[in-house]
């Protein structure tokens, strides 16, 4: 198998670039950003940062009230999950039924997951009450690359996270290398 | 830590206090469910060593939330972060100290406030965990 080869997956990727990574509908947080959420995050990640809790405190900095870690920011709009088999789904939160690049590549023999790149972007800091919404696009799909995993695709997906106004509080590009163990060592 | 640094008293080249980070099973499930990642891998040692994980492994969005706090820890509450970008590679797994060490690379004046960029290394034995840039703000002094 070479690299070289015609890739018989590569129109099906190509279809699926610049469109939504699942359901086409902007996924709604369950709940707004609370102060609960916020002290359970600091508590687990022994953050003291006092903006994060510190009302009186937060009150005299330049944000003037308290403000959510900006690193939850994907923490806010997680899908609640089917606890029940989320083992067997291989740790879907919930059923997946739509069609996507990830179960294409799966369905073809690339089962293995390498998470690679994260980019967060913050145009505001988050306080209670913010209630968001994400889109996730597939922002691109890379040829097929050998590597020392073995041959696979590197899936890039953009997150926009929007508030309650519809402005856009944040993004986060996201890269995954998508592979197939049985091709270690495939090098022509 | 309620003392923000001013601009004045960051240069190019400074070193971040180095941050070790005992891992613990119980620092990646805390932080895993704290970001409503359900995702066994993160707390089901027989399920990640059945994907070939030497044990259970941070989450994404705690290694960000620990890079975050990194850097807000030496910057103070008055801190933005505009961006964190980072690469992924070695597993952060329980037994595995994380080292956590930063360097200012650039600082541009922009207005009433500054913006600073840090370069980023959360290593352990295995190799970089996470290595990449966060950029924050600072209000001038």
């Amino acid at each position: 198998m070479s690299n070289d080869e015609p890739d018989p997956l590569r129109a099906r990727l190509e279809a699926y670039v610049g469109k939504p990574l699942g359901s086409s509908e902007p996924a709604l947080a369950p709940d707004e950003v609370n102060v609960p959420m916020i002290r359970h995050w600091v508590d687990a990640l022994a953050d003291r940062n006092p903006v994060y809790l510190d009302e009186e405190f937060a009150a005299e900095t330049r944000f003037g009230h308290i403000v959510a870690p900006p690193a939850m920011l994907q923490t806010w709009t997680m899908p609640r999950p089917k606890i029940e088999g989320i083992a067997e789904r291989g740790g879907a939160p919930d059923d997946i039924t739509f069609d996507n690049p990830i179960t294409t590549l799966d369905a073809a023999g690339y089962i293995g997951t390498l998470a690679t790149n994260s980019e967060l972007e913050f145009m505001r800091y988050l306080k209670p009450g913010d209630r968001l919404r994400s889109v996730v696009v597939v922002e691109s799909i890379s040829d097929r690359k050998k590597t020392s995993l073995g041959l696979g695709y590197f899936v890039t997906w953009i997150t926009t996270y929007s508030d309650q106004d519809s402005e856009i509080v944040g993004r986060q590009l996201f890269r995954i290398f998508k592979f197939d163990p049985a091709t270690i060592g495939a090098l022509s | 830590m309620t003392r923000s640094k001013r601009p004045s008293e960051i240069a190019v080249g400074d070193d971040l206090p180095q941050y070790d980070l005992p891992m613990t099973a119980t620092v990646i499930v805390s932080g895993a469910i704290a970001s409503r990642d359900f995702m066994p891998a993160h707390h089901d040692k027989d399920f990640a060593t059945g994907q070939g994980a030497p044990d259970i492994f941070m989450n994404i969005l705690t290694t960000n939330g620990y890079v975050s706090r990194f850097v807000t820890d030496w910057a103070g509450p008055e801190a933005m972060l505009r961006s964190i970008s980072i690469r992924l590679g070695a597993p952060a797994v329980p037994g595995e100290p994380l080292q956590f060490t930063g360097k200012v690379a650039k600082t541009t004046e922009q207005g009433d406030q500054w913006l600073i960029e840090v370069a980023v290394r959360a290593a352990n034995s295995l190799g970089d965990h996470a290595t990449g840039t966060v950029v924050l703000t600072l209000p001038a002094d």
